[in-house]
């Protein structure tokens, strides 16, 4: 007997399940597609919306406007609320509030999603730096410097880095802001004003070899910026190049007639090159008649400052000993008396300043010329 | 004749589309719909509240009648057209599962959709996932039934879908699994296990596809510092253990009041809700309004004083109390973790203040804080600690959390013995099952009914005779036969005695019993009393052995020891 191969129904698996599996799939791709449609308005609307207050809140921003800025950018964030530039923004308005911490709060959030993010690691060192807690600032403007910048990122490191400098400078340390201030000298290109700023930085930190050289340059790019050149004269003077100082100062003034600070220094230096018997290009008659003078003021000032001290008593006997001879025509008979005169002007000086104190101009200036020459 | 173990396409055919496979691959497509949903779900709250109360800061009219004025409208939706969508989502879920065999009407999601949508987008106190559950349960239940899909399937649809609605809702596929297994389901399968992670995770990607990987909060960098911390973190379990008894207190004895009250009351309920929770806007705290996840952000970052955080914590359960007890649809899982994070980030506030010298993260304490809530309020401790941790992403405030909850869950337990879900369900007139009940439920064991070997046991090569003589001392009318080389069987005296009769007092038991005696199953002392209940009908005596040993015999069981014990334990 030849059993009858056994037939199994496979309509109903193939009728039912696939079926309904192909359905619903259909159905998933339909309504996927629908809620996509309506996802692209929705998300268009809501970031209308968000570009809409956030530009509201740029605007209240640039006024200053810090509290409406605040309420802006947070509607902006509703509907944007992963937005960095927008959490930016509303950290600096939360700093312009003085919120530091609440500032901070979104700072840090965003600073951990982009630990590179230059502007970021920047508003984060201001706040450390304002709450003085200074190994956070100096690591965050650390990470600014090394870190990424959205344009023109050479420039916005330099900056940062002069900011890093002034803010080493105001917490007195020196040493760090020096090695800073070297690192950024190496690095400012042909910017005029980054030189000039490198300049004053130079020089309130006392190096004014660099900040002579760095106005220089900032001058070269801007041949009549009044601010470098004031610079500049000031850094000269205080090198004791008195002759550069006075062509620097001479020409800020010009171009800033209204510097007070310019016309004084500029006054002090014209005063310590008449002092200077030693100048270049004066002549025999010049350089004795300073002699003379600086001797005599010399003379007036032990006369002003009796003091029971020695070291006085001896100048005072060698100024006596030595003033029959200076007269014109000792001087023009010896003129190795001027350099004599002046061994004897300058230490003088320098201890009746020291006892007394600095009165006159001229002596103000004596002392300059002083340290000038005495250095050499 | 073809080979058994050929290949057969047919074979195949079914074996993929064995229902129990089918079911699982129904589940994925239940997930995609349910996180579709969602996301439409999600579009309609933000649409309501951008034309409700507009873009910006609201002026003081809009706050004040945007609420009211939806409300409403609300009632009258409710009342005439989604009596359904009041009440729990959970709850609802379970009445489906328990009670109608996994039917709940499309009509119920719709109705949820909109009212939800509306009362959210209002700025009503109650937050989008319950109503997401429950649409997600809804529409599995739909398409289990235009698929007629076998009652056991049907009865686990709806928590399938439930699943995957809370987890798109929540953004967070484990807690939502949890949540499903630990307060609706009850029990773990490795079928319902995998069907409600399959929907879960497929919701989770859709969700995640439209409205971005970020979770709900940005989390702050989280961590405990010092063990010392712990204190403060139990500090903030007893005040959130409290502050759940409070706010579930206040929903249990107010929910019943409002809902007796007459009808013409019921139409203006969500507008007086809504209008308190505007007046409470217009006073200097808009944060109240709505699911206020914009706000838990912002207190997890620090942007609240603690005395501020206290206040709002204090304002939004009286908002979420008014919301939720004037019948506006709506779910209490996002006002339950804004009051935790409020709460958490006010006592880390105040630690910071007593202790300034310690560090503080208003995030930890926050994210701690909302564990306590939903452990304390939900009454669900396992997903309350798994909730934290995969909305954290951070494992290293597991200690806290865990010592938070625990604080929290016990002091709402032993204020408030009966938990919120259990409550809104027995004032809905359903019996359902409570989870924490059958969590604690003490189970009866093998061991607590067994007896002690106290009659000798046969061996097979005893001979009839000498089985008969020992019987005869025997205090059970059965005897247990230890075979060889192992298993067991019985004989009874009766069974003996008509041997001897029959004249085979010299054969063995081993003979009489057959070569394929039916073997006994053996029990253990720790498997559960319902066990034994298999075998004890059919055999009149069960051992009892080792689990270590299984030739050591540790006991006897009999019919009547089990019924014994059941009817002592109903006593008890």
């Amino acid at each position: 007997m030849t059993s009858e191969p056994r037939r199994l129904d496979v309509s109903p698996y193939l009728r039912r399940q696939p079926v309904t599996l192909a359905l619903l799939t259909g159905l998933a791709v339909v309504f996927f597609l629908a809620v996509s449609a309506l996802a692209r308005i929705h998300d268009a609307q809501r970031e209308s919306l968000a570009e809409r207050w956030a530009q509201r809140g740029v605007d209240n921003l640039d006024v200053q406007q810090f509290k409406s800025a605040v309420e802006d950018f947070r509607t902006a964030l509703l509907y944007s609320r992963d937005n960095p530039a927008y959490r930016l923004s509303l950290a600096e308005a939360l700093m312009g509030l003085k919120r530091d911490d609440e500032a901070q709060a979104y700072l840090v959030n965003l600073w951990e999603r982009e630990p590179e993010n230059g502007l970021i690691s920047l508003e984060l060192a201001r706040i450390a730096a304002s709450k003085n807690d200074t190994e956070q600032a100096l690591r965050y403007y650390h990470n600014a410097i090394y870190g990424t910048w959205p344009a023109d990122a050479e420039a916005q490191r330099r900056k940062t880095r002069l900011e890093l400098i002034a803010y080493l400078m105001r917490i007195n340390a020196r040493p760090q802001a020096e090695a800073e201030l070297i690192d950024l000298a190496a690095a400012v290109g042909e910017n005029p004003a980054e030189q000039e700023q490198l300049g004053r930085m130079f020089a309130s930190d006392g190096d004014y070899q660099r900040a002579l050289a760095a106005f220089r340059a900032s001058l070269r790019l801007q041949h009549h910026d009044a601010a470098a050149m004031a610079g500049a004269g000031a850094a000269a003077y205080q090198l004791g190049r008195y002759v550069e100082a006075e062509r620097f100062l001479e020409e800020a003034l010009a171009a800033n007639p209204g510097d007070a600070d310019v016309a004084q220094r500029l006054k002090r230096t014209d005063y310590v090159l008449h002092w200077d018997p030693f100048r270049q290009g004066l002549g025999q008659d010049e350089q004795n008649h300073i002699a003379l003078a600086a001797f005599a003021a010399a003379g007036a000032r032990l006369e002003t400052c009796k003091t029971p001290d020695a070291q006085e008593q001896q100048f005072e006997q060698q100024w006596t000993k030595l003033r029959p001879r200076m007269t014109e025509r000792g001087l023009e008979r010896n003129p190795d008396l001027v350099n004599t005169a002046m061994n004897l002007v300058f230490p003088i000086e320098k201890e009746t300043a020291g006892t007394c104190g600095a009165q006159t101009e001229t002596d103000q200036a004596l002392l300059l010329v002083a340290s000038l020459h005495q250095e050499d | 004749m073809a080979p058994r173990d050929a290949f057969n396409p047919l074979r195949v055919w079914r074996s993929v589309f064995r229902e129990d496979r089918y079911f699982l691959v129904l589940s994925v497509f239940i997930g995609i719909f349910s996180g579709l949903s969602v996301v439409l779900f999600r579009f309609a709250i933000d649409w309501c509240s951008l034309y409700l109360l507009g873009t910006g800061a609201p002026s003081r009219e809009r706050l004040l009648l945007a609420p009211a004025l939806t409300g409403l409208l609300i009632a009258v939706l409710v009342i005439h057209f989604f009596p359904q969508s009041r009440g729990s989502g959970v709850n609802q879920t379970k009445a489906a599962l328990y009670i109608y065999n996994g039917y709940i009407p499309l009509r119920t999601a719709i109705g949820k959709f909109i009212t939800a949508a509306l009362a959210i987008g209002s700025g009503q106190s109650l937050g989008p996932e319950d109503p997401s559950l429950q649409i997600g349960a809804a529409l599995a239940s739909t398409i289990g039934r235009k698929l007629r899909l076998s009652r056991d399937n049907m009865r686990l649809i709806a928590p399938v879908g439930a699943a995957a609605g809370l987890a798109a809702a929540f953004n967070a596929p484990i807690a939502a699994v949890l949540f499903v297994i630990e307060e609706v389901i009850g029990r773990w399968t490795a079928g319902i296990l995998g069907s409600v992670v399959l929907s879960a995770v497929s919701s989770v990607v859709v969700m995640r596809g439209f409205m971005g990987p970020e979770p709900l909060f940005r989390i702050p960098p989280v961590e405990l510092q010092r063990p010392s911390e712990l204190i403060a973190y139990s500090i903030l379990g007893i005040g959130g253990g409290l502050a759940s008894v409070a706010f579930s207190s206040g929903i249990a004895t107010l929910r019943p009041i409002f809902r007796q009250m007459s009808l013409w009351t019921q139409y203006l309920q969500p507008a007086v809700a809504g209008l308190i929770i505007g007046v409470i806007a217009v006073l200097g705290a808009p944060q109240v309004m709505g699911a206020g996840y914009v706000y838990i952000d912002e207190a997890m970052h620090g942007q609240f004083t603690w005395q501020f955080l206290a206040i709002l914590a204090l304002l939004k359960i009286l908002a979420t109390l008014v919301s939720f007890v004037s019948g506006t649809p709506g779910g209490m899982f996002a006002p339950t973790l804004f009051i935790g994070a409020m709460l958490g980030a006010s006592v880390g506030g105040v630690e910071h203040m007593l202790y300034p010298h310690l560090s503080w993260s208003p995030g930890t304490f926050a994210l701690v804080g909302m564990g306590v809530l939903f452990a304390g309020f939900l009454r669900c401790p396992m997903t309350s600690v798994f909730m934290v941790l995969e909305v954290s992403g951070n494992y290293s405030i597991i200690l806290p959390v865990i010592i938070a909850n625990t604080i929290a869950y016990f002091i709402s337990r032993a204020l408030q013995p009966t938990a919120i879900f259990d409550a809104l369900s027995r004032q809905d007139g359903l019996e359902l099952p409570s989870m924490e009940e059958q969590r604690e439920e003490s189970i009866l064991r093998v061991e607590d009914a067994m007896e002690l070997p106290t009659d000798p046991v046969l061996s097979a090569e005893d001979s009839v005779d000498r089985a008969a003589r020992i019987a005869a001392q025997a205090k059970h009318d059965a005897l247990l036969v230890r075979l060889r080389p192992s298993g067991w069987s019985t004989i009874r005296k009766s069974e003996l005695k008509s041997l001897l009769d029959a004249g085979k007092g010299l054969q063995t038991l081993e003979s009489v019993l057959g070569e394929e005696p039916d073997p006994v199953p053996s029990l253990h002392p720790d498997l559960p009393l319902d066990t034994a209940l298999r075998y004890v009908d059919r055999w009149p005596v069960v051992p009892v052995v080792n689990r270590a040993n299984l030739k050591e015999l540790e006991g006897v069981i009999t019919q009547r020891d089990v019924l014994e014990r059941y009817r002592d334990f109903g006593e008890e």
